[in-house]
């Protein structure tokens, strides 16, 4: 994985829109200097036009182990084949695979949720390239079914001690 | 709720009775079937749920070994008698016909 290689890519994407937010606003600002004279108008919407682009420009850290309150164990793109050939750093279709397949674990109870990652994490790590996105697909299409059917039996589970023994 | 005994439970239970004191996991068990991955976990799920099927996280160290740990399956007792009388019961195509019939209905 190389964030910063990837980071400057995304600097390098960014500076196109920077350079248009900035002479959008300097344009304006003139047809507005020349429409209706006035000073205040100028360092208002230089600030307005420096603001946005210092907000944009800003590329904060990536953050190992995101994502996932139960992943904190992992760091990086997920499905640990820590010899893989096709890891493509951070922003890559991995991470976002891995990324899709952590939100859909949090629509099911805690504990499943964990188990069906790591399980899919386990699996996706020695499947051949060629077959991950198959897999991942599969994954994904039924994780709410199997997030209904483990929060249905959690629900049971838990109403069951607390029913109430005629006699 | 009854277990329902669709194709591709069938297809788990045969790879799992194929050598019921044989543990299998989820790619062993994807490979064998046909079926998807996330097509399997929850039929292995709901045969755990019943009680026909045990599974256990295998002891290694990932790091040594440098893959995650797997999840094994295996056939309890009661689940290779069940599982058998159950196959048994149910009409039964063709080893080729229920992997056409899953790859077509199981692995979208």
């Amino acid at each position: 994985m190389m964030p910063d290689i990837d980071r400057e890519e995304r600097r390098k994407k960014r500076a196109p829109v920077i350079s248009s937010i900035i002479c959008g606003a300097l344009t304006v600002t003139v047809l507005i200097q020349l429409l209706s004279p006035g000073w205040q108008w100028l360092p208002l919407a230089v600030g307005i036009a420096a603001a946005t682009a210092v907000g944009v420009s800003i590329d904060p850290p990536g953050r190992p182990g995101t994502g996932h309150p139960r992943a904190g164990r992992r760091s990086g793109s997920g499905f640990s084949g820590r010899d893989r050939d096709d890891d493509d750093g951070p922003g890559g279709p991995t991470a976002h695979r891995w990324r899709m397949l952590v939100m859909a674990s949090l629509l099911m109870p805690r504990s499943a949720g964990h188990r069906w990652l790591a399980e899919a994490e386990s699996l996706l790590s020695e499947i051949t390239a060629a077959r991950r996105g198959a897999a991942i697909r599969s994954y994904m299409l039924s994780a709410p079914r199997l997030a209904a059917v483990t929060w249905a039996r959690t629900v049971l589970r838990q109403a069951r001690p607390g029913r109430q023994r005629p006699g | 709720m009854a277990l329902r005994l669709t194709v591709q439970v069938q297809l788990v239970l045969q790879a799992l009775l194929r050598d019921p004191a044989t543990e299998m996991y989820g790619l062993e068990l994807s490979e064998e079937t046909g079926l998807q991955p996330g097509t399997a976990y929850p039929i292995l799920l709901r045969l755990e749920h019943e009680g026909w099927v045990a599974s256990r996280w295998e002891d290694i160290d990932p790091r040594a070994e440098k893959r995650p740990a797997r999840r094994y399956y295996r056939l309890t007792a009661g689940g290779a008698a069940a599982a058998s009388a159950a196959l048994a019961a149910a009409r039964r195509p063709t080893g080729t016909a229920l992997r056409r019939l899953a790859e077509g209905g199981g692995a979208a």
